[in-house]
């Protein structure tokens, strides 16, 4: 039997971005410990990097939020860059090989707002309660740096052929985003269920991994006193001020808000991708 | 035995919500604590993980059970309503020292009509119970706080708040484990570590946890 071949280092972070952290597709399992499950906020883009090289669609990727990364490839590399458009200088959505000393930059956003790139084998990363997800907030694992050198792991799948790479989605025109009823439904009043899905509903600014405000015309909220309950991703939160916050990967995993309803988990990685400004619909499921 | 009305709802298409008591105390405590052991001794199929609330208890099924879930739902009410609570044996006793300088120990007093001084005997009298953990990771909702020391959060949470913060939320009184943005009433700070990646062992994690749901919290004043 061959020893395992060691992780080799691929690329260097020379710029990180806005942010830039290592990601896999989470770990759930440990929410009553108050630890939510993280993960790629885009999952199908991550998932779809993984595939086209070659990977489990489980692996570890690079998720880089909006633009301003630039990666140094330290040696002859099968990778794949998939979810928002930030101008690189690689094409989306399909295998390629980049040699050492090559570049890829992502200089400015112009649709979508998480970026992935998966390298053949996966990147080695610190796996904590199951999954390599950095959650810096709460303590798990750091947000990437200037100078961070990424290993990947050796390659053992086999790169899916460049027909079957899936149609890359078009992030400046989401679907109507499809939401079951919440917990709270029933408390909240019949105008209120109405005009959340009546309504265009803006991403607000004030919008990362833990959650995406809204912006529009508020709600008439739920009127009951809640005790804190836990909360999934995807949850359609609404406080007080009747705008609706919507929990993603990084969420808290108990709240107090009523909840009106909660994302499709398919239609999570679509809302992920609405950059603040960018109006969202709802589509009210069962 | 009577069954207890246990409520149910979905909550998305591959998680349910149950609901099994009115208030949150310690016979609500209990009862979370008898449908954990139970799912644990008899977990249903496709069950990832379970997350008690003070009077609820969210399941979360991978998505292959999905078109079992309404017949699972009722089920599972009817199994939790039977479950008999048992109290607790003996609590591990976790001692936390606090140094009682925060911000909001003013504001604390103003509410009850107390001296900060009485403020923080009231906060040391109890011992609490750890009732859940949630929020982030590590951070303990302790119950037991003295009904004269319960105050609202802020309206508008605090953008950042310093880890080892001692808090009182509502009826709850609390510690934030790591910086964070927060709305409870900062009235103190600890040095103990609540949660730390590094204690845990392979097959241990939940060392990396220095309080679990059902341990009893004694605070007492931090040498100066």
């Amino acid at each position: 039997m061959n020893p395992p071949a060691p992780a080799q280092p691929v690329l260097e972070l020379v710029a990180p971005g806005l942010l830039a952290s290592l990601q896999d597709q989470g770990r759930p399992g440990w929410r009553r410990f108050g630890v939510p499950a993280s993960g790629a906020m885009d999952d199908h883009a991550a998932a779809e990097a993984n595939r086209l090289v070659g990977n489990a669609t489980t692996a570890p990727v690079l998720e880089l939020l909006l633009q301003g990364a630039r990666l140094r490839v330290l040696r002859d590399t099968i990778l794949a860059v998939t979810g928002a458009n930030a101008d690189a200088n690689v094409p989306l959505g399909a295998r390629i090989t980049v040699p050492a000393g090559g570049h890829i930059e992502f200089p400015r956003n112009r649709t979508g707002v998480w970026s992935y790139v998966a390298v053949a084998g996966g990147f080695v990363g610190v796996p904590l309660l199951g999954s390599v997800s950095a959650y810096p907030r709460g303590g798990i694992g750091r947000a990437l740096a200037a100078g961070d050198v990424l290993c990947a792991a050796p390659s053992r799948g086999k790169p899916l052929p460049d027909s079957a790479a899936g149609i890359p989605r078009d992030h400046s025109v989401p679907p109507p985003l499809r939401v079951w009823p919440g917990p709270q439904w029933e408390a909240f009043p019949a105008a209120s269920r109405a005009a959340c899905f009546a309504r265009p509903w803006t991403v607000s600014s004030q919008s990362d991994r833990v959650g995406y405000r809204l912006a529009g015309e508020p709600l008439e909220p739920a009127r009951l006193q809640l005790l804190s309950e836990p909360v999934l991703p995807g949850t359609i939160q609404v406080p007080e001020s009747g705008l609706p916050i919507v929990t993603m990967r990084d969420g808290p995993t108990v709240g107090g808000y009523p909840k009106l309803g909660v994302l499709d988990p398919a239609d999570i990685s679509w809302l992920a991708q609405c950059r603040p400004g960018q109006a969202v619909r709802f589509q009210l499921m069962a | 035995m009577i069954p207890r009305v246990v409520n149910w709802q979905p909550y998305g298409p591959d998680a349910l919500m149950f609901e099994f008591a009115e208030r949150a105390d310690e016979a609500a405590f209990l009862r979370a604590r008898a449908i954990a052991a139970e799912l644990e001794r008899r977990p249903p199929p496709g069950l990832v993980e379970f997350v008690p609330g003070f009077v609820t208890l969210l399941l979360v099924f991978d998505s292959a059970q999905r078109a079992r879930l309404p017949t699972l739902g009722p089920a599972l009410a009817k199994r939790f309503g039977t479950v008999k609570p048992q109290p607790l044996s003996a609590p591990v006793l976790k001692t936390i020292p606090v140094t009682y300088d925060g911000p909001d120990l003013p504001r604390v007093a103003e509410a009850s009509g107390l001296t900060v001084g009485q403020v923080v005997a009231l906060h040391l009298a109890p011992t609490y119970r750890v009732y859940l953990l949630g929020f982030a990771p590590g951070f303990p909702y302790l119950g037991g706080l003295d009904a004269r020391l319960r105050t609202p959060r802020h309206a508008s949470p605090r953008p950042r708040v310093p880890a080892g913060s001692v808090a009182i939320g509502g009826e709850h009184t609390g510690i934030y484990p790591a910086a964070s943005p927060g709305g409870w009433n900062l009235i103190g700070r600890t040095s103990v570590v609540l949660f730390d990646p590094a204690r845990g062992t392979p097959g241990g994690e939940d060392a990396m946890f220095f309080l679990q749901p059902g341990d009893a919290v004694k605070f007492v004043p931090a040498a100066a």
